[in-house]
Parts: structure tokens; sequence; C-alpha cells
């Protein structure tokens, strides 16, 4: 593969440069610190290891060196012969193979001490082993001193090559010194080569590119050329030489008419036969340049008859003028044209092109003879664009039928297909099967009055059950009364819920809750309740003032029924409630743990036991 | 000019309303309004949210498979005009209308009638055990009717005085 961009070579160091940096890196990358006390084989493997490592880094680094550079014959020959004219060939050989001969030298010497050190039996032995191994690949490398020096004066000069590709469209400019080619060079590319009166102002070969139907073309300016024999050309001259020789290009000779570059006519055609070997297939043409000092025309006859050599052998000759740019694009266009059309020549002949031509078509329009375009101008006002009239339908008076777009939120165009009556209906017969078997029937049976009266009362249920939950949600924010008073009794509140839930009560004057608030209300047989009470108590405690003194202040209190026994019907009804009232009270109780007491839920919450302790009162 | 449905809702997007959104992918999504839009944005699922018909045909509250639903397909081969095709095109969408929307609402009165068997019973499971509340056992009518039944027959006995 041809390469032609050598920048990424290695910079090749100098070789005291070289000697320094591969002992710097032995001394940092390898251990440092030994003592005569330790084992003797720590020993040798401690000074082996850097005398290895030293050898493996030079290694290394010429093996880089050497593979970095290109190597001549795998190269494209023109650069081949390029490197070849500039850095002589057998020199940059020679180079090379003296890093290669210095690789290999270090190596057997680093084997031979390696294997010396085995034997080393003490330190100052092995150290001296060590020094000798080290210094002797550096001698080595000193030797080199020369050699490094050249490769990098060829590296720095090969990355400032030019990228040439040799396969690419190139035109090649070519003429005797001062003619005219570099400043044309300027005039068609953005290549700013330098242009001066002297002969050999451009020293080596410069590119520039410039673009034409499409396509960028390389444009190479070359050094001016004598006329002398090849072996007598300099190292400035072979570059144009080579250039010539390896790229398949147009060439434009540029010969001055004018004669102001100091050759004349005469010895520049001279110059053209001479080098004319150098054109066999290629596209040549001759360029006639400052015809604004001198004209064709104004030529002498004899001069002219010169050129008609020329016209016999079917060179095209162009003039130009490059400082009034004059013909310049003509030149170029002339040039590009030419080689493009050798180019595609030699593709055809080639076998690639076969396998892509019968796969390539071009599809030329038909000619119709009248367009709408044509109707519309024709008509003029009465033009109106009408894009039904070329319809195909099968019956042609439905061309100009209104369709409905939308009904009913659908699209009518969604329904649309040409065996929708059969599948309407299947439908229609699968709906017939589908009442038949009673899909469409009603269910559901009629209430009786009964199943009636119940959805009522299971209303009415339900509303009452809502209300005493409301009740009791309004009663919850209020705080108990302590100590706990005897509630009064509304006597119309239970009268009224006593009628709702449908009881009659009877002695309406007698009950309970009526005399309980009217004192003066008491029945007879009450009281005789109470003496009995008071008897008993005068017996336990014998002493009459006691008695009489609970005669007629206790009256009151006595006559609130004690708690347990206020609500109850009956013996068993109080002692069930009771046995509830114990059992509500829940373990906690039982086990004498009240609500109130003190109590941690988590022992050891995993926030304030894990973590670092910092300055905070965070942790337990 | 098309009606189309919005991606989310599946409601008809009207010419003129909503917002079309094209992937990168080359997907078009149409939307109805920016509630549907926004929930896209915000990367909801529609058969998730509860008011989409998306949801309702994929947790079966509405009717999802059907062969009345066939007739209704976006089809993108063009058949060609006969006046004749699109009068039965007519004709038939009405029909297949009227079926669709009869057998949706068959579908949801199927779908609602397990829950009113078991409203039934709830109420009577209901009067079985609160009854309570409302009657103490043994007691006939409530008392308020009783007072009731007397004061109408006292107007009534006004009525006949008066008449008389």
């Amino acid at each position: 593969m041809s390469q032609y961009n050598f920048k990424k070579i290695t910079v090749v160091p100098t070789a005291k440069d070289f000697i320094d940096i591969i002992l710097s890196k032995t001394q940092r990358k390898t251990p440092t610190v030994v003592h005569r006390g330790y084992k003797i084989s720590r020993i040798r493997g401690f000074y082996t290891r850097k005398v290895k490592f030293c050898q493996q880094s030079y290694h290394d680094k010429l093996t880089m060196i050497i593979t970095d550079f290109p190597k001549l014959e795998d190269i494209h020959p023109f650069y081949a012969d390029l490197m070849n004219v500039l850095y002589d060939k057998d020199h940059y050989k020679l180079a090379l193979g003296q890093m290669n001969t210095a690789r290999h030298l270090i190596d057997s010497v680093a084997k031979d001490y390696v294997r010396l050190l085995k034997y080393g039996d003490s330190l100052y032995r092995c150290k001296q082993l060590k020094r000798a191994a080290l210094g002797r690949m550096c001698t080595i490398m000193k030797r080199q001193k020369q050699s490094l020096e050249y490769l990098e004066e060829v590296r720095q000069h090969l990355s400032r090559l030019p990228s040439i590709d040799p396969n690419n469209r190139t035109l090649l400019i070519t003429g005797f010194p001062n003619v005219g080619k570099s400043s044309f060079i300027n005039k068609i590319t953005r290549a700013d080569v330098e242009v001066q009166p002297y002969a050999f102002t451009t020293k080596s070969l410069y590119v520039g590119h410039t673009d034409y139907k499409y396509l960028r073309w390389q444009v190479i300016d070359t050094p001016g050329l004598l006329d002398h024999s090849l072996e007598e050309r300099n190292t400035i001259e072979m570059q144009a030489i080579t250039a010539l020789a390896h790229i398949r290009a147009a060439v434009l000779f540029i010969m001055d008419i004018s004669e102001q570059c100091g050759h004349s006519l005469e010895q520049q055609i001279s110059l053209f036969k001479n080098i004319k070997p150098l054109f066999t297939n290629k596209p040549l043409i001759i360029v006639i340049n400052k015809i604004d000092i001198l004209t064709m025309d104004d030529l002498p006859p004899e001069k002219k008859e010169l050129f008609t050599e020329f016209e016999e052998s079917s060179i095209p000759i162009i003039c130009m003028s490059t400082l009034t740019e004059v013909g310049v694009m003509e030149v170029r266009s002339e040039a590009c044209d030419r080689l493009l059309i050798q180019r595609v020549e030699s593709k055809i002949r080639s076998k690639k092109v076969q396998g892509v031509a019968h796969r390539l078509r071009v599809a030329m329009p038909e000619k119709r003879d009248t367009t709408e375009r044509d109707i519309e101008l024709e008509m003029g006002d009465d033009y109106s664009l009408d894009l039904r009239k070329r319809w195909d339908l099968a019956n042609e008076e439905e061309k100009y039928d209104v369709l409905p777009e939308i009904w009913n939120g659908h699209n009518v165009a969604d329904f649309i297909d040409p065996d929708i009556m059969t599948k309407l209906e299947e439908l229609e017969k699968e709906e017939e099967l589908r009442e038949k078997a009673g899909f469409y029937n009603d269910d559901t049976e009629e209430e009786d009055e009964e199943m009636q009266d119940l959805r009522k009362t299971a209303r009415k249920i339900r509303n009452k059950r809502m209300l005493k939950t409301l009740e009791s949600r309004e009663k919850k924010g209020i705080k108990t009364k302590f100590p706990r008073t005897g509630k009064k009794v509304d006597k119309a509140d239970i009268e009224n819920t006593m009628a709702e839930l449908g009881i009659e009560i009877q002695n309406k004057s007698k009950t309970h809750y009526a005399t309980q608030n009217n004192e003066r209300s008491r029945s007879t047989s009450r009281r005789a309740i109470k003496r009995k009470r008071e008897e008993s108590e005068v017996a336990r405690s014998g002493s009459r003032s006691v008695s009489r003194k609970r005669e007629k202040s206790a009256h009151r209190t006595l006559s609130i029924t004690p708690r347990d026994k206020s609500g109850m019907r009956d013996e068993k009804m109080a002692k069930k409630a009771k046995k509830l009232a114990k059992a509500a009270v829940g373990p906690m109780h039982r086990q004498g743990i009240f609500e109130t007491d003190r109590r941690i839920a988590v022992k050891k919450p995993k926030h304030l036991f894990s973590g670092k302790r910092k300055m905070k009162a965070d942790r337990r | 000019m098309r009606l189309e449905k919005c991606y989310f809702c599946s409601s008809t997007v009207h010419p003129g309303h909503g917002i079309h959104f094209v992937r990168n992918d080359c997907k078009v999504f149409k939307f109805c309004r920016g509630k549907c839009h926004k929930a896209f944005k915000k990367r909801k699922n529609p058969r998730k949210s509860r008011w989409t018909k998306a949801y309702r045909k994929a947790t079966g509250k509405d009717l999802a498979v059907d062969p009345s639903f066939e007739f209704e397909k976006k089809r993108n081969i063009p058949v060609k005009y006969s006046r004749e095709l699109w009068n039965n095109t007519l004709v038939a969408m009405k029909r297949v209308e009227e079926i669709r929307l009869k057998r949706q609402g068959q579908h949801i009165i199927n779908r609602l009638k397990e829950g009113k068997k078991l409203r039934k019973e709830a109420d009577i499971r209901e009067v079985d055990k609160h009854i309570h509340l409302i009657r103490a056992p043994g007691a006939k009518a409530p008392v308020f009717e009783k007072k009731m039944v007397e004061v109408i027959m006292a107007d009534d006995d006004d009525e006949d005085m008066e008449g008389n």
C-alpha cells in the first residue's frame, strides 16, 4: 500500500540524548535499593533486572525507529525514487542497517553479562558486571551518532514532503526555470509558491488542488529543468524528473515566448525534445506563456515554423498570460479534459467495468404533445383546474359525484369494501341467532312487594347506622367529664326513641327516669328499700348518731343507683357485664403496665447506633 | 378530511384540533387535547389511565373483540369509486352502528348483573343483622304511624262533618 504521509515517524534522538533517556529510565523504573547483607540470589536478581531492562529499552526504541521509517521496496515507486533522489537510497539503507546491527549487538552484550551475573558472588562483583554491561551498551550507541543524526534529518524532511497521491488526477507543470510555472499554479490553486526573478526559485515539488467538473485535481509544480543530459542533473532537477517519470498525469510544458527567462525558443524546444520520452502515454499540452509581452502573431515566421512541428504531431498549443490571467482557465480545462478522457478510456478497457456497465441505465423522458399548462395558457381566464376529468371509472356519469366523507363521527372511507354487503348479511344472520338464543333477554325478575319492603328497610338501617357513626364521631373530640356526675336524662328523648322502635311505654309517670329528676315524685316503695339498708348499717356500726346523720344527709346520694348496677335488668346481666369489663381491660393492664408508663418501643434504633460519632448528640 | 383517533384516550380528533407528534422512528402520534399530549410526554401508559378507552378495553369493561368492529378499518389500498358501492356502504354503516351499540350495551349489562345480585344479598344480610336499630323485637308498627293514622281518621271525621 502506498503511503504518502510520512508524518507519523517517531523522533530519532541524538546519540547522547538516546543514552541519557535509556539510562535514566533504567534508574527510575527498576528497584534502587540493595544492601550487602541481602541474599546473594536477591542481589543477582537486582542487577540482572537492571541489565535486562536497559537492553529491553534499547531494543524497543531501535525497533520502533526501524519499523517507522518507510521501506523503499514497500512504498510507491514515485516516493521511492524521490527519496533516493533526496536522501540517497544507499545511505538511507545503510543507516537503518546500522540501527539493526546496534540492536543485535546490544542484545548479545546483555545476554553475555546476564550469564556472567549468575555467577557473581558478591555485591561488588555484581555491581561491576552491571556497570560494564550498561557501559558497553551505551558505547555501542555512541558509535551510532552519525547514523542517528542522518536519520533525524531524513525524518524531518520526510514529514515536510508534500502529500501527493500518485493515483489521483494530476496535472504536472514542467519547463525551463523562470517561464512562469509557479505563477500558473498560484493562479489556478490556493498554493502560495514563491515567485522570484532568479532561476531555481522553486527548489522542490509543490502541490496545489483545484476543482473542475465536481472533481478534485492535484497540480504539481516542479523546479525548472535545464537542457543537459540525465547524468549531469542535480538533485533539484532530479525531483522534477522523478515526478515526470512515475506519476500518470497530464503534462503541461510551459514555454516563454518572450524569452525573458534567459533562454531562446530553440533552446526550450530542444529541452522538450530531450525529455519527450518521459511524456509517453501522458496527455500533453504545450503552453505558451507571457503573451502579454509578445503574442504569437508578433513572432517572426522562422519562430513560427518551430511550432508547426507540434501541430503536425497533434499536440495542442494554448497561449496564456499568468500576469493578465488570459487563457489560464482554458489551459486548465483543456488539460483536465484530456486527462479525464484518457483515464475513462483506460478504465473501460479494464476488467472491473464489465461488472458495472450492464447495471447502468439512463432514462430519457418522452415528448408529449399538449400538456395541461398549454391548455391553461390557451384558455387564459376561462381555465379552471379540473382534476376529475381524467378519472377512469366504470360509469362515466359518476365522475362528478359529491362524496360524503364523514358520518356520525366515522370516516366513510374506512367502511368502503367491495364485499361489504355480504359481510353485512353475515352480521345480520349472527344477530338473529343471538336474539333467538336469548342473548339480549332481560333476565331480571320483577321483585315482589316483600323484597321491595326489605330494600326499603335496608336503606333505613343504613341511614340509621350512618347517623350513629356521625354522632359518635362528634363525641370523639369531647373530653370526658371527671368526676363523672349522673347524666341528666331527657324524658322526651327516651320516649321518642322508644316510640321509633315501636315500644309503648306504660305508666309514663311512674318510670325510673321520671322520678330520678323529680325529687318530690318519689314512691313510698322506694323509701322502704332505703330504710332497710340503713338498718343493716346500724347493726354493723353500732352507733346511733352516725345512722341518724346518714338518714338526714345521705338521701340524695343514695338515690343514684351504683354504677355497676345501673342499666342492668338482673343479677345475671350484671355479672356478665362485670366479666366483659374485666376482659376489655386488656393484657397490658392485667400485667400492671398502663398507657402512661414510659415505654421504649425500639430498644436499639439503627440510626442511633450506626455510623461514626461526630460532634453531635445523636448517638446512644 | 379525516377524523383521527387520539393515541392516548382513543377519542376522535376533529380537523383543526389537537397535536400531531412525529417521532424519530417515523411513528406519528395524534392527540385530541393537551391533557393527552401531556400524559404522553410524562410517559404514562394509556392502558393504565382509568379514564381512557384503552384501559376500558384492556380490563374488559367495554366490548373489545366483536365482528361488528371489523367493518371500520383504515384501508391503504384504494378502491375505485362506484356510486352503488358508496350508497351500499352508507346504508351498511348505519346498520352496523346500530348493531354495535346494541352489543356494547349488552356487554355492560352482563358485566353489572353480578353486582345487582350481590347488592340484593347484602340488603338481606343488613336487615337480618341490624333490624334492631329500626324496630325492637316484638314490636309491631312504630308508634308514630299509629298517631298519624289517628290524625288522618280525625281529619276524615271533620270532613264528613263538614260535608254533612
